[in-house]
């Protein structure tokens, strides 16, 4: 009732798990059953390991949490010798995410990996990290450098190659139309949505690097309006997230036009309610007499 | 390995000024949680913020745990007004514990940070190892066990209302007659002014230490990346992981001494 095919791959059910709110799966153990999901979009990963930005790197907001991690992780050299081992053992299917500051370096993780023998069915690749300087945003905000990207991207895989989107942008169906030029398999949408903190006690501002990435239910009808917007231009798939919380939230981004969806913060809070909404949607399946969840795909009366 | 389970409140009971202790029945947890761990809590069904609350355990016993917190926000009010025999999510045990040496334990704890240094206290109590209780608050209604240098429990208050007059660096040096520091470990937690003012004393006299940070989490099992905190450099330059900036929740909470750079976190 919940298969969605993307590309060749068939995924058991739509509901992903958002890169950066899932760790690299292992931290879970014990926690939630993977096996539940459709798959896990694992941390952006970099070719060489980062440190970060310094603290206070989040804060909580109406509705929602601002961070401005930096694209903390291990460097993919690490990733290939101790997460790809764990990840090819776990009975989900893992995209990895890729983050990258120069072309040249987005391609070096990414030959890295493709030629590592890992089980990964694809990659999502971030142009749209609103929180280190070179975190990718100049791929994000430019159509060209977007196109041009997943082309050289696209000409090193057979795996799906999804383009992750900022909702930065002036208009971000040229980005979304650029990426499925350059071959993309499908894009998702959106990434966070650039804010700030301030503490008026403190004259202070709430993060080390002034602003951050706000996500978490407070910017869902942003991720509906640009998933929408998306569909109406793009031919391939959209993969949609943005303060997805219940299964309800799901319903909405696919009647939007999203195939698969990411749940994301709400996995910090509850690290298992990507598998309850799974059994959630299946209920509403069969309260629908739906065959598919899909089915709801264009059924939107606006 | 940490474990999500719905916990039943057992008692609870306003120990200090605005101080709650709480029981919950949690088997799960209650089995494997040392002194030093924390939980991350949901304050209720209807909490609609996007964090759990993260508290230090204050005891564990049979199969309950203990916490003890302050309501100063949203979560804590919901948590003080849980009733008995409520059901309440519970995520833990969470990062690591304090480690106990041969050398004297000396336990410093202040304001909402008693909780883990009082696990520690009753633990070194069963087990009948000789050591230190030094507790700091701004006045006397906060505290909440007596004065009693004589059996190594001493209760400091900035205003002199109660015990020694100063904060527990005052209460430190009353028991320096007694013991040469340099035969102490000392096990800290509390707000980061304290934390900072032990960590320098440590620091600057080279006394064995052990600090628990606290901060804001978001997950509280390594997924977030937001608790950070930031160790002394090693010099290196490299580009590195988890070098220079550690996370509170996974490499902590409790850390060395020498090992921290700020307790302002």
């Amino acid at each position: 009732m919940l298969k969605v095919k993307l590309k060749d791959i068939t995924f058991d059910t739509p509901i992903l798990v958002a890169s950066g709110t899932y760790g690299y799966g292992n931290e879970v153990e014990g926690l939630a059953d993977v096996s539940k999901l459709g798959g896990i979009i694992t941390k952006s990963v970099t070719r060489l390991p980062r440190e970060g930005n310094p603290p206070p790197r989040i804060t909580e907001t109406a509705a929602g949490m601002l961070n401005s991690i930096g694209l903390a992780n291990l460097g993919v050299e690490a990733y290939c010798k101790e997460k790809i081992p764990f990840l090819n053992e776990l009975d989900t299917k893992i995209i990895i995410n890729v983050a990258g500051t120069a072309m040249s370096d987005y391609i070096e993780t990414f030959e890295m990996l493709e030629n590592h023998g890992g089980n990964h069915v694809g990659y999502e690749i971030n142009i749209s990290c609103p929180n280190v300087k070179e975190g990718g945003m100049e791929f994000g905000v430019s159509p060209k450098m977007t196109e041009q990207l997943t082309k050289e991207l696209r000409s090193r895989t057979d795996r799906i190659l999804i383009m992750k989107l900022s909702p930065n942008v002036t208009r971000i169906q040229d980005i979304g139309l650029a990426a499925e030029a350059g071959g993309a398999d499908a894009v998702s949408a959106i990434n966070t949505v650039v804010g700030m903190g301030i503490d008026v006690k403190k004259r202070k501002v709430k993060l080390h690097t002034i602003y951050g990435g706000l996500s978490g239910p407070a910017i869902k009808p942003v991720a509906l309006a640009c998933v929408h917007k998306l569909n109406k231009v793009l031919s391939i798939p959209i993969i949609g997230l943005g303060g997805i919380s219940t299964a309800e939230d799901v319903l909405e981004f696919i009647l939007a036009g999203a195939d698969l969806v990411q749940v994301g913060t709400i996995n910090y809070k509850h690290p298992s309610r990507g598998m309850t909404i799974c059994d959630d949607l299946i209920a509403f399946c069969k309260e629908n007499n739906m065959s598919n969840i899909l089915e709801l795909q264009g059924q939107l009366d606006k | 390995m940490a474990f999500q389970e719905s916990a039943r409140v057992k008692s609870v009971e306003k120990i200090a000024h605005n101080t709650f202790q709480v029981f919950l029945e949690s088997p799960q947890i209650s089995k494997s949680v040392s002194p030093g761990q924390f939980i991350n809590i949901l304050p209720s069904d209807e909490w609609d913020r996007v964090m759990r609350r993260p508290m230090s355990v204050s005891g564990a016993e049979g199969s309950d745990i203990g916490i003890i917190f302050k309501a100063v926000g949203s979560g804590t009010d919901a948590m003080r007004d849980w009733s008995i025999d409520e059901e309440v999510d519970l995520v833990g045990p969470l990062g690591n514990s304090w480690s106990i040496s041969d050398k004297v334990p000396v336990l410093i704890g202040g304001g909402v940070g008693i909780a883990p240094t009082w696990f520690l206290h009753n633990e070194l109590l069963a087990k009948g190892v000789d050591h230190y209780l030094i507790m700091g608050s701004r006045t006397a209604n906060e505290h909440f066990i007596e004065h009693a240098p004589k059996e190594k429990l001493i209760m400091c208050t900035d205003d002199g209302s109660f015990g020694i007059s100063g904060n527990v660096i005052a209460g430190l040096d009353t028991i320096r007659e007694d013991l040469a520091l340099s035969e102490a470990k000392l096990f800290v937690c509390g707000p980061a002014p304290m934390m900072e003012a032990v960590r320098e004393v440590a620091v600057s006299e080279k006394i064995d230490c052990e600090i628990a940070l606290e901060t804001l989490m978001a997950c509280g099992f390594g997924i977030c990346q937001g608790c950070t905190m930031e160790y002394v450099s090693n010099g290196s330059s490299a580009d590195t992981y988890r070098n220079k900036f550690g996370l509170v929740c996974m490499d902590g909470p409790v850390f060395k001494a020498e090992e921290i750079k700020t307790c302002y976190l």
